[in-house]
């Protein structure tokens, strides 16, 4: 039962250390849909 | 082995309880102070390591910094991986009135907390999947031993006769020294000398400070670990010196800059809570005055110190609780009385100068380790995953950058 919990939160950390540092490429990291949000709730 | 007593366990698990909610509480007054493009991430810095810490400590963290003494009181052995051998019937060793799970949970809310106060410090510019691999290193191998030195009865400070109620070293002066180092390390935000950054929910930052006030009481009242006249002791004094804090705190940003800061009050309040915390359950409601009142004076000149060098400790993690723990540390040895606690010891005003050399050695070696190790883990995760985030999403914000959300939709 441990070795299983071990291994659970080993697959997290897998997971974890594989996966991208950014959510978008910094190419697409702008605040515009930031602006446009605010845009569209003030238009509303 | 002791017996259970009902009163015991309900303070205990009701104080275990109030711990927890500390943590979401710091997310809000650290999330208040930030600018509300990197509010989400600052919150989720908190809410992520509540859950993170509450995993590692069940598989390691508790038998590392609890555990049977692996050698010279460093560290615990792993005998209670994944607590095994741990459960309901009370430990030889620790809180003999209460089932052992519920000291394990009680201290597991401590040590979810006190990475969290850290990143304070790399708010608005650290990386995500760094601030995952940092936190787990961290709790791991600077608070589990530091617990260990301090808690254990078999930790070398422990034997020295250091006094911490409820963790003015093993938090605050760890969690305050590993922010100031993390802060040099990380570097300064973007564009900070051009102009300043305002907080940008006052409101919330209250709201945060007064649920940390709050669950407070479950740190400290609950480290009596009894339902018992310590804790009531703990619980008044607790709740006096983060009075007094806040009113000096209020007081000198008055006088120094003409209007009496709002913010000042809910950082003066915490930066009493921190001074009191290593010497709640161990002098009078007098001397937790007295304290407030000092801790309201340092921790306001640390703060502007801080401002003066230019180090980017963001939210003032290592002002408050690096300084703060370390004067609450220090004055614990000079106030304690057994008088209130006879478990304790007499500092330096009953008569006990020695008291003071320990918690002197005690500071500088928790100060020191914290250092160092916070600089090692630091250099260590620099290698796998960058620790600072882009310049582009740096400009963005860290919400929409590492989370892919924004906090308001106006």
């Amino acid at each position: 039962m441990i070795i299983a919990a071990f291994l659970a939160f080993g697959a997290l950390l897998a997971a974890w250390l594989t996966a991208p540092a950014e959510r978008h490429r910094p190419a697409e990291v702008t605040p515009q849909p930031m602006v446009e949000l605010a845009a569209e709730a003030q238009a509303a | 082995m002791g017996t259970i007593d009902s009163g015991d366990t309900a303070w205990l698990l009701v104080s275990t309880a109030l711990v927890m909610l500390m943590t979401p509480g710091l997310a809000l007054f650290y999330g208040g102070l930030v600018r509300r493009k990197n509010v989400l991430s600052t919150i989720m810095h908190s809410f992520f390591i509540l859950a993170l810490v509450s995993v590692t400590w069940v598989l390691w963290g508790y038998s590392l910094a609890f555990g049977p003494d692996a050698g010279l009181g460093l560290i615990g052995r792993l005998d209670w991986l994944g607590l095994e051998g741990v459960g309901p019937a009370p430990s030889a060793t620790y809180a003999p009135s209460v089932p052992h799970l519920a000291f394990v949970a009680f201290q597991m809310m401590f040590a979810v907390i006190t990475p969290a106060l850290i990143t304070g410090a790399f708010a608005e510019r650290k990386r995500f999947k760094a601030f995952v691999l940092f936190s787990v290193a961290w709790s791991t191998l600077v608070y589990a031993p530091i617990a260990h030195w301090v808690w254990s009865p078999d930790g070398w400070l422990s034997h020295l006769g250091i006094l911490d109620f409820a963790g003015g070293t093993v938090v605050h002066l760890a969690s305050g020294v590993a922010a100031l180092v993390a802060a040099l390390m990380v570097g300064r935000r973007m564009g900070l000398l051009e102009s300043a950054t305002e907080p940008h929910d006052v409101p919330m930052t209250l709201l945060g400070a007064g649920l940390l006030w709050f669950g407070w009481f479950g740190f400290n009242a609950g480290s009596a670990l009894g339902a018992n006249g310590v804790a009531a002791v703990a619980l008044v004094t607790t709740n006096t010196a983060a009075a007094m804090a806040a009113l000096t705190w209020v007081t000198l940003s008055w006088l120094h800059r003409g209007s009496p800061s709002v913010i000042g009050a809910a950082v003066g309040a915490v930066a009493g809570l921190v001074a009191i915390t290593p010497a709640a359950g161990f002098v009078t409601p007098a001397g937790a005055i007295l304290i407030g009142s000092g801790v309201g004076v340092v921790c306001y000149g640390a703060s502007l110190l801080r401002l003066r060098s230019r180090v980017d400790d963001a939210l003032d993690v290592f002002a408050v609780h690096g300084v703060g723990g370390a004067f609450g540390a220090l004055a614990t040895g000079v106030f304690a009385t057994v008088a209130v606690n006879p478990a304790g010891r007499d500092g330096l005003l009953g008569g006990n100068a020695a008291q003071v050399g320990i918690q002197l050695l005690g500071i500088t070696a928790v100060a020191a380790y914290s250092a160092a190790a916070t600089a090692g883990i630091l250099l260590l995760v620099n290698l796998v995953v960058r620790i600072r985030v882009p310049r582009e999403a740096e400009e963005a914000g860290l919400d929409v950058a590492q989370h892919g959300e924004i906090a308001y939709q106006s």
